[in-house]
């Protein structure tokens, strides 16, 4: 995308406005200390309010049981018991398999499919395209609480119940959500490109897989990430869907084991902040590598042309 | 274009009528069932909402599972009843073979029928329901018929901080409910606050659950016998509520109370008896065995909540065992709920207790189990643990679990419950009188009750 | 957009149907029966254990009656107009802040998203700690600028905006997706147009902001239904198991009443037909904003 492609039209309008700001002192770019300082600053701070919540649960962790809420940053009694403690007793590695089997596939599959889907409803025209599309947008209208009971059925008619399939082959068919995000990164790509790429005789496929895909690479990886993090933790699906312990993804079996010690109420919060940050850490690991592919997709949209 | 979508349309409309057909109630499933208790017994049980955890647990299910014999496979789905999860196998008919659930749900599951009458089961396995507490059983039995099989008592003793009390000059008879004039004057005497803020809550009157108890000190239940008819406009009690809201109102309010009872560290050392910041509060009897643990030094006191006459009175709550309309194995499910509550089967799992806590040099404060023999034998088992706090606390306790009520089974469970307790939340925040929210809760209550009987007769 | 039609091929309505056909099957079996279902079952009473019986339009004639219904529906509302506008323009601000970032972008993006991937049951507790009235953290940090806190928690005129401030917690999604969105702006234009003397206000509102409108229309969207479907952070804090003492009429969102009668209640036919009922609500208002987005909108790539 270069700055003689179509964004041209638009913006022509608008840079008489901007010589007419520019007499507001013309914008020095932040490259001057002060601001790079003061965005420094804004940064930490923000960054501070993000990530506390998840430094106390950490912190947590390391707590015995009498400790856990005195609101210590760095706790009195450091203990690694909580670690040992949470994995006793039950077959977390089994769990952490069924998690990631569930999860790359729900990941991989959905964005696939919605990555197919978007493109079927963003470059072509026909007819019932805006019809068939605010149907994809009315798909997330429905509360989830309603829909669960008939969508069971379907699986227990379908014999799938009590196995891991539920939990990720919905996926085969997109997901609204990701559709729709996927759709907008898509129009956003000039159509001269496809032009072109048809006059040279690529098919249809070809420039959805040649053209599209790599220029909305971080759009696919937003949805990758997001649709991890979403499997990953998911407690509803194989809270109804599952009912042998050694099936349990991580958070379910977590559930259980969180419900155990909850009789009468006893509940150990100790344990329950160590499974949470259990959960969560390979979530981080995924997203921390995930998300230079931001940066590597910036890279090539600048030299097209 | 047109006719493919209309295509789609009319497939996707005969798929729903096949489909509708799956979604079936178990209504139409029989449960055929031959209860014995010398048959030998084969299939597979699953266990819905019970977790094989601590001993008490483990021993008893191991004296189920060599009760149902070799052929039986025992699953535990593991986690506490999830409605999701069960109605979701049960519309399926995929039910569990036996459910784990709050006796305050029997009542409800058994009005829709989702799960069965235990006549036959009692009969045939030889049941002693006379072992049962009448309150548990009471809270399992609807129109006549018992439904779940109890399994522990969750009982409410006062526990006070004995130097906030001394230093006050009062005693624990001015907090434990007998009179609550003397109450509220014992609340002024404790609470301290400093600059505005609460430094010390005098007296937690535990709204909005607990308002059951208070109201039956008051001589008044929140629902009749027959579980039929709300009575929370009931002159009692709205007097209860409006003494126990003023409890609050006397420290500045719910909210302040509340939300410096939520900063405590409430299973840690630094809980609100071990800081002085608690004077004395109804409070479930598991709590004993959490400060005993984390703050053995705490100046505690005990004793049974007392009704306005001086009496013992305790609300009961707990679990029991129910069948599940469709279960597949009805009679090993049957023999599962009989040996779990069995007296030889509590009394071995207590002693396994005792043997871990003297290892660990801990306090065994008893088991509550729901069952009158057990609960005496095994309370012959505690021996003094030379120190008079606990003592104290497990005579109140066994002394509470003698003088227990409990609500009716009502086919409105959990509909009447979020009626009062609404009612009570809007008193605390200051939203309606005590008369008014009761009169509102009593009308939105008795429309749930009258419209859940009115389902029992389709 | 008619310009453009001449362009379309022969073979594109084919093909259209076959990148988009995964969606159809996936629309028909879980979104349409369901749909379907539901719309049976608000015509019936249905506690899930026995079968459906038909009771025709009393539910919906209950619904009108029933008060917890429009409180649900004002607390709805006033929710999802108090918290997307905020959360749209936090987004922004942050994203705009992220592009800026240079080389730490990944760290902070990270930092940002990370309240999204902690589970829900830590943030439960976590919420009701920081926001307590007494001693929570957020009142100890406005008591460092020397404002006296609310009861966020139990006073109902602060429960909604102490749930729109939980709610702001977790826009790490939306920076990203925002991010991505800014990402793809050539710099090219911000080169010339500071070469034309365009301040950094007038660059981000005749630059940025149209460049990333169609991500922001995205997530007004996106965001406009999550909100009136909002349920998770609400009832883990105010509702869930042992919350009974929380409960605030100030916090009954629709979803939770819906949840609250299709599974503590055993009223499935009557939450169908509260499903229903919001369906239609949020279609309308979705289609409302999708109208007005035709105005504001800018594609690079299609006039439509």
């Amino acid at each position: 995308m270069t700055a003689t492609d179509t964004p041209a039209p638009r913006i022509a309008e608008s840079a008489p406005l901007a010589v007419g700001a520019g007499r507001s002192g013309g914008g020095r770019p932040v490259g001057n200390p002060v601001g790079k300082i003061a965005l420094a600053v804004t940064m930490s701070v923000l960054t501070l309010a993000f990530v506390y919540p998840f430094v106390w649960l950490v912190s947590a962790s390391f707590k015995p049981r009498g400790e856990v809420f005195d609101n210590r940053l760095i706790p009195r009694t450091f203990t690694l018991h909580n670690y040992v403690a949470v994995w006793h007793d039950a077959p977390m590695a089994l769990w952490l398999v069924n998690t990631v089997y569930v999860t790359v596939l729900a990941t991989v599959t959905v964005t696939i499919s919605s990555a197919l889907v978007a493109w079927g409803f963003a470059y072509f025209r026909f007819r019932g395209r805006d019809l068939l599309f605010g149907l994809v947008l009315a798909s997330m209208m429905i509360p989830g609480a309603v829909t669960m009971i008939p969508t069971y059925l379907i699986w227990h008619a379908a014999g799938f119940t009590g196995t891991l399939v539920p939990l990720w082959a919905q996926n085969l068919f997109g997901s609204a959500f990701y559709i729709f995000l996927l759709r907008q990164f898509f129009l956003g790509l000039p159509r001269d490109l496809f032009e072109a790429a048809r006059l040279d005789g690529a098919n249809n496929w070809q420039m959805f897989r040649l053209i599209a895909l790599p220029l909305t690479r971080p759009a696919l990886v937003v949805v990758g990430l997001f649709e991890f993090q979403a499997a990953w933790t998911d407690l509803m699906r194989p809270l109804i869907y599952l009912r042998d312990s050694d099936t349990f993804t991580v958070p379910r079996g977590l559930k259980s084991m969180v419900d155990q010690f909850g009789f009468g109420g006893e509940f150990h919060w100790e344990l329950i902040v160590t499974a949470s940050v259990i959960t969560t850490l390979p979530m981080i690991v995924v997203f921390f590598l995930g998300q230079r592919h931001f940066m590597e997709g910036i890279a090539t949209t600048g030299t097209r042309g | 274009m047109q006719r493919r979508a209309r295509a789609y349309l009319s497939v996707a409309a005969v798929g729903t009528v096949l489909l509708a057909g799956c979604a079936q109630g178990t209504g139409s499933q029989k449960t055929n069932a031959a209860y014995d208790r010398s048959t030998k017994l084969s299939g597979k049980v699953s266990v819905m909402g019970f977790g094989a955890t601590d001993e008490i647990a483990k021993v008893r299910l191991a004296e189920a599972k060599k009760a149902m014999g070799s052929k039986v496979t025992v699953k535990l789905i593991p986690g506490d009843l999830d409605i999701q999860q069960f109605l979701s196998g049960v519309a399926s008919g995929d039910a569990p073979e036996v459910v784990y659930a709050d006796r305050g749900q029997i009542g409800s599951f058994a009005s829709r029928g989702a799960v069965i009458p235990l006549d036959d089961c009692i009969k045939g396995e030889k049941i002693d329901t006379s072992a049962f507490r009448s309150s548990a059983l009471d809270a399992v039995t609807f129109r006549g018929h018992v439904y779940g099989i109890p399994e522990f008592n969750v009982v409410q003793i006062i526990q006070a901080n004995a130097d906030l009390l001394r230093k006050a000059g009062l005693t624990l008879d001015d907090v434990n409910g007998s009179s609550w004039s003397k109450v509220s004057a014992a609340n002024k005497k404790l609470t301290r606050t400093v600059g505005g803020k609460l430094k010390v809550i005098g007296f937690d009157s535990k709204l909005p659950e607990f308002l059951p108890l208070w109201a039956k000190a008051n001589g008044a239940d929140l629902i009749s016998a027959d579980g039929k008819t709300a009575q929370l406009d009931d002159p009692k009690v709205v007097q209860a509520l409006t003494w126990a809201v003023g409890i609050y109102n006397a420290q500045g309010g719910f909210g302040k109370v509340k939300a410096y009872r939520d900063s405590a560290d409430f299973f840690g050392s630094g809980n609100q008896y071990a800081s002085g910041t608690l004077g004395a509060m109804p409070m479930e009897q598991w709590y004993v065995n959490v400060l005993n643990d984390v703050s053995p030094k705490a100046p505690m006191a005990f004793d049974t909540v007392r009704d306005q006459q001086g009496q013992p009175i305790a609300f009961a709550s707990g679990s029991a065992w129910a069948i599940p309309k469709g279960s597949k194995n009805p009679g090993a499910a049957c023999r599962f709920a009989r040996v779990m509550t069995q007296t030889s089967s509590w009394v071995k799992a207590a002693q396994e207790r005792v043997r871990l806590r003297q290892k660990d040099g801990g306090l065994f404060t008893g088991v509550l189990t729901g069952n009158v023999d057990a609960d005496k034998k095994i309370e012959a088992m505690i021996k003094p643990s030379g120190d008079a706090r606990w003592d104290q606390a497990i005579r109140a306790t066994y002394t509470a679990n003698d003088h227990t009520f409990s609500m009716p089974a009502n086919p409105a469970g959990q509909e009447f419950e979020t009626a009062w307790q609404d009612g009570v939340n809007r008193v605390l925040n200051g939203q309606q009188s005590p008369k008014d929210a009761m009169a509102q809760a009593q009308k939105e209550a008795q429309k749930a009750l009258d419209d859940a009987w009115a389902e029992i007769g389709k | 957009m008619s310009r453009r039609r001449s362009a379309v091929h022969a073979g594109d309505t084919r093909a259209a149907w076959l990148f988009i056909s995964p969606w159809v099957v996936g629309f028909l079996v879980f979104t349409l029966y369901p749909l379907i279902y539901t719309g049976y079952l608000s015509l019936t009473d249905y506690d899930v254990i026995n079968d459906p019986r038909f009771v025709g339009l009393d539910n919906f004639r209950a619904l009108l009656s029933d008060d917890k219904v429009i409180l649900a529906l004002r607390n709805t509302a006033v929710f999802a107009v108090m918290s997307v506008p905020v959360k749209i323009v936090l987004s922004f601000f942050l994203a705009v802040l992220l592009n800026r970032a240079g080389r730490a972008t990944g760290f902070f993006r990270t930092a940002f998203f990370l309240p999204k991937m902690t589970p829900p049951v830590a943030i439960g507790i976590l919420l009701l700690l920081m926001f307590n009235g007494q001693s929570g953290l957020v009142n100890e940090v406005l008591g460092w600028f020397g404002i006296n806190g609310p009861a966020w928690t139990t006073d109902p005129t602060w429960v909604k905006p102490g749930l729109v401030l939980m709610s702001l917690w977790t826009v790490g999604a939306s920076v990203i997706i925002l991010l991505a969105a800014l990402r793809n702006v050539p710099q090219e234009l911000y080169d010339a147009a500071r070469v034309d003397g365009a301040g950094w206000w007038a660059q981000t509102r005749h630059i940025t902001v149209p460049m990333a409108s169609g991500a922001i229309f995205f997530l007004v969207i996106v965001d406009t239904i999550a909100a009136l479907q909002s349920f998770t952070e609400a009832y883990t804090a105010y509702f869930g198991a042992g919350n009974s003492t929380y409960a605030n009429s100030a916090a009954l969102f629709y979803a939770i009443y819906l949840f609250q009668q299709a599974f503590q209640f055993l009223h499935m036919g009557y939450a169908s037909a509260m499903a229903l009922l919001l369906f239609v609500i949020i279609m309308a208002i979705t289609g409302i904003q999708v109208r007005l987005s035709k105005r504001f909108v800018f594609y690079a790539g299609d006039q439509s």
